[in-house]
């Protein structure tokens, strides 16, 4: 079992600081877990007050991301990190972005649950939705957790299951193509309901860079494109 | 490769040093250095290359032996009494502790600038030209002239002190008379520099020039450096070393020491856990 | 907030405390050094005034025939002649023709002790340096004998001092000084003669001399000797029980009472190799025994003080250890081994008990010109004088304290100047 510990610093503050730009990064995490699943409820449940919500709050994602940022700098500018300080610090500024992606996507497919709300249609594509939002609410989370334990066995494994994703969004494409190709009617919807899959595709990538980016702080390996 | 966070702070007792110690293209090679002061071991067991050209920094915590055995490169060490080096230190094949070596000449060949700027209490040209006149370097009055200024144009100094080339060189500033001890240490056309803690008593300006003035050294002189700075090793050295309590424990470049560190004991100590 | 007030309440208390004791403390040290500059006030003042008048010395004008017949010489070139000859009478005929009224064997004997003795041996001189006087009248201030000095001094001050004087010749001085023959002047015979059992004719050249050339000797010894065993101790001996030995039988060495080095060379110099008594050369090899642990503890010390820093980027750049001492630790250290040398020389200037051992005591009229003369010493000069029972040997010993602290003086000075001067700072 890895362990990695960012305290006994002899400058007490500075085991502060990393400690708040991880618990904050978390904090944020827990709202981008939370804004993918009330846009995935706003579609299965054509609630367009939950997706307007979820829009609304999308702007105190952005302003945690810039917060986070901040501190980051903060703490280069002031205790120059070296080795897993540094990785840890590199790690956080890179996943605030993946995170505040993760928010924007979560947000188009609120909007997304906006116009498909006010269609009153059949429920076409609804169960390719709900598979790729199960699989990729699941990764998000797997990987937030792993984060939260700098666990680096869990992100390997979390970043195999995006892999899984991916098979599943090729899949939905072929199905939702079907669905335009049976019933032109439908292809407005249908190309909705392809904005949301490709935003769920999406997040699960930027999960997996969430994942990448744990393996790098603790093993100090770059695994990126490999 | 171990990771470091599977490792304790403890050090076993038959420590293997991790890293890349060892060069192609050594310029000199030491191998299971031992050092005593007296009774009390300094170094244990180090082995390690030093590469043509590279600057390689030595980092650890105060008393971990990398002052002892920097000075064991040119044999400062037996000045000391009661100190007792062991095992092999070679430089281009030759073994520096051979009986037949004279450290004069060891000297002459691997230069030494000190932690506090100790320029002669003469002048600045006195200062330059005493070791080509001990060595015999230079015949003529017009000889002693040209190594004077190529030397100081070479530690950057020549533009600052060209017209005061009489008077003392202890009236200059601290910085400058740090540059003026690697003018004088490079004057006698070493092929080995060895800086203890060369900035440690300079202003971040003069640190900074003098950091400078190592990066363009490097390109015809081989450089160990000691430092208390871990940014400095990072911003000057091509390979990092780092000492604990006498025992080499990594040997890495400088990039993977500073963002990787192999060892749980360089990964706290560059990390300001202790030290 | 309370806690706060109270502590602060007490630092002022204590305050107050604190700076009563300073100032208390101020005082103290106030008080030490004008006692210390009271005493040396007091000596001063003492010295001068018993010996300025020793720097003048009365002499009384007569007029001199040097007459050939008198003396009993015909020819100033011949040796024999001028050794046999009656000098005494050229002062005694002259003193006769200004007294002419003086009758009786035992006035004329007073009379004639006006003047000092070695009168007749100075004219001779001067006859001798300017022959063509032979035959001729001359005036020429004679010097006059020493209780006549002594009394002539005390009556010009006003408290007449006539112990030894007859009433005689107390009316002849009233009656020379009524017509100016009789005067203070310059007493160059301090500066230029040896000692004699006469106040009059004694003076301090010969232990001057005698000082001059044993301190030559010692220096010429005990400085290389000293600097070399300095540099040696520091630079080159290992550290080891052997030196340690040494280190403190040096300090020892310097707290000896310096009389032991007397005895010593007594026994090693003189009866051991033989070398002659009183000289210099013996002089100088004791004072150089005495000297030695103060050259060597203070050449180690300024040795001391040149900064390691210079000494590992001489090492560094590869000078050899000699080389390094020759070159950097010798000119940085010398100012400070000079001051050292200065002041044990100016030690030894003002030693007494070792040169008494070893014979440098003795009675000597004659002025030392080399190092092989029997000579004695400024110091042991005022030992013989302040023993010696004339009164007129009282101005004299302050005198020659005079001198001798003067020299003293001018080489502490020349020590912190030097210091000062050849100092650098690094």
């Amino acid at each position: 079992m890895v362990k990695m510990s960012f305290e006994n610093h002899i400058m007490k503050q500075f085991d502060d600081e990393l400690e708040e730009i991880r618990t904050r990064l978390m904090e944020m995490g827990g709202k981008v877990e939370q804004q993918l699943q009330h846009a995935i409820r706003a579609i299965s449940e054509a609630d367009s007050k939950l997706a307007e919500q979820v829009i609304i709050e999308d702007r105190r994602v952005d302003a945690m991301e810039v917060d986070i940022d901040e501190a980051c700098i903060l703490i280069i500018a002031r205790r120059q990190p070296a080795a897993s300080d540094l990785r840890l610090v590199m790690m956080v500024t890179k996943a605030v972005n993946d995170l505040e992606r993760i928010g924007d996507e979560a947000r188009k497919i609120a909007n997304h649950a906006i116009i498909l709300s006010e269609e009153n249609e059949p429920s076409v594509g609804y169960p390719e939705v709900r598979h790729i939002a199960n699989s990729v609410t699941k990764i998000l989370a797997n990987a937030l957790d792993a984060f939260a334990r700098f666990d680096a066995d869990a992100a390997i494994r979390t970043i195999e299951e995006d892999k899984q994703v991916d098979l599943d969004y090729k899949t939905a494409l072929r199905e939702v193509v079907t669905y335009m190709m049976e019933d032109p009617r439908s292809i407005s919807r249908a190309i909705n309901i392809l904005w949301v899959v490709r935003s769920l595709e999406r997040i699960g990538d930027h999960a997996k860079n969430l994942c990448e980016q744990i393996v790098f702080v603790v093993k100090g390996k770059d695994i990126r494109r490999r | 490769m171990k990771l470091a966070s599977e490792q304790t702070l403890e050090l076993d007792e038959g420590h293997v040093t991790v890293g890349q110690s060892f060069s192609d293209d050594p310029k000199m090679t030491m191998r299971n250095i031992n050092v005593f002061y007296a009774e009390k071991q300094a170094i244990y067991d180090v082995s390690i290359d030093i590469t043509k050209n590279e600057v390689i920094a030595m980092i650890g915590p105060s008393g971990c032996g990398k002052s002892t055995f920097l000075r064991t490169l040119n044999r400062m060490n037996d000045t000391v009494d009661g100190c007792r080096v062991e095992g092999d230190i070679c430089m281009d094949g030759e073994n520096l502790y051979a009986p037949n070596l004279d450290v004069v000449e060891l000297r002459a060949r691997v230069g030494m600038v000190f932690q506090k700027p100790n320029p002669f209490p003469k002048s600045i040209r006195d200062n330059v030209t005493y070791g080509p006149k001990i060595h015999g370097l230079a015949d003529t009055r017009v000889d002693l002239d040209e190594i004077l200024e190529k030397s100081l144009r070479k530690a950057g100094l020549w533009e600052e002190v060209k017209d005061r080339l009489d008077q003392p060189g202890t009236g200059l500033s601290g910085g400058q008379q740090q540059r003026l001890c690697i003018a004088r240490a490079i004057a006698v056309s070493p092929e080995v520099i060895l800086m203890d803690e060369p900035c440690s008593a300079l202003d971040p300006i003069a640190t900074a020039k003098i950091e400078e003035l190592i990066e363009e050294l490097s390109q015809n002189f081989t450089i160990a450096i000691v430092t208390h700075s871990m940014q400095q090793a990072a911003r000057v050295s091509h390979r990092t070393a780092y000492f604990h309590l006498g025992k080499l424990i990594e040997v890495n470049p400088t990039e993977q020491v500073f963002t990787m560190p192999q060892h749980q004991l360089t990964e706290a100590y560059i990390t300001g856990r202790f030290g | 907030m309370n806690n706060r007030s109270d502590t602060l309440s007490k630092i002022q208390h204590s305050l107050t405390r604190r700076n009563r004791a300073e100032a208390r403390f101020r005082w103290y040290g106030r008080c030490a050094i004008f006692i210390g500059l009271l005493a040396v006030a007091v000596l001063f003042f003492d010295i001068i005034s018993k010996g300025h008048g020793a720097f003048r010395a009365t002499y009384i004008k007569l007029d001199i025939h040097y007459d050939p017949e008198l003396i009993g010489i015909n020819n100033l070139a011949d040796n024999e002649q001028l050794s046999a000859g009656n000098w005494q009478a050229l002062s005694k005929t002259a003193l006769r023709n200004k007294f002419p009224d003086v009758s009786g064997r035992q006035d004329k004997r007073r009379l004639s002790k006006l003047l000092s003795n070695g009168a007749g041996f100075d004219l001779k001189d001067h006859l001798l340096a300017n022959p063509q006087l032979l035959g001729k009248k001359e005036s020429v201030w004679v010097l006059a004998d020493d209780d006549i000095d002594t009394y002539f001094k005390s009556w010009l001050d006003g408290d007449a001092y006539d112990a030894r004087m007859t009433a005689k010749q107390v009316q002849w001085i009233a009656q020379l000084h009524q017509e100016d023959l009789i005067a203070l002047k310059f007493n160059s015979n301090l500066f230029s003669r040896g000692d004699s059992r006469e106040p009059e004719q004694a003076g301090i050249r010969g232990a001057v001399m005698g000082s001059f050339l044993t301190l030559i000797m010692t220096l010429m010894l005990s400085f290389p000797i000293g600097v070399s065993a300095a540099i040696y101790l520091e630079e080159f001996a290992p550290k080891n029980r052997w030196t340690d030995f040494i280190e403190v039988n040096i300090n020892n060495l310097a707290a000896v009472p310096s009389i032991i080095f007397g005895l010593l060379g007594l026994a090693i110099f003189i009866n051991f190799f033989h070398v002659p008594r009183s000289v210099p050369i013996v002089g100088g090899l004791v004072l150089t025994l005495m000297t030695l642990p103060t050259i060597i503890i203070t050449s180690r010390a300024a040795i001391k003080s040149v900064p390691p820093s210079i000494r590992e980027a001489a090492l560094g750049m590869g000078a050899s250890k000699y080389q390094m001492v020759l070159h950097h630790v010798l000119p940085l250290a010398l100012p400070g081994m000079l001051t050292g040398a200065i002041i044990g020389m100016a030690q030894a200037l003002g030693e007494t008990a070792p040169l008494l051992m070893i014979g440098m005591v003795a009675f000597i009229v004659d002025i030392p010109n080399g190092f092989s003369d029997p000579a004695t010493v400024l110091p042991v000069q005022i030992f013989l004088w302040a023993d010696s029972p004339e009164r007129a040997f009282i101005e004299k010993t302050s005198a020659a304290i005079m001198v001798l602290l003067s020299f003293l003086i001018i080489m502490n000075t020349s020590a912190v100047w030097l210091r000062k001067r050849l100092e650098r700072r690094w």
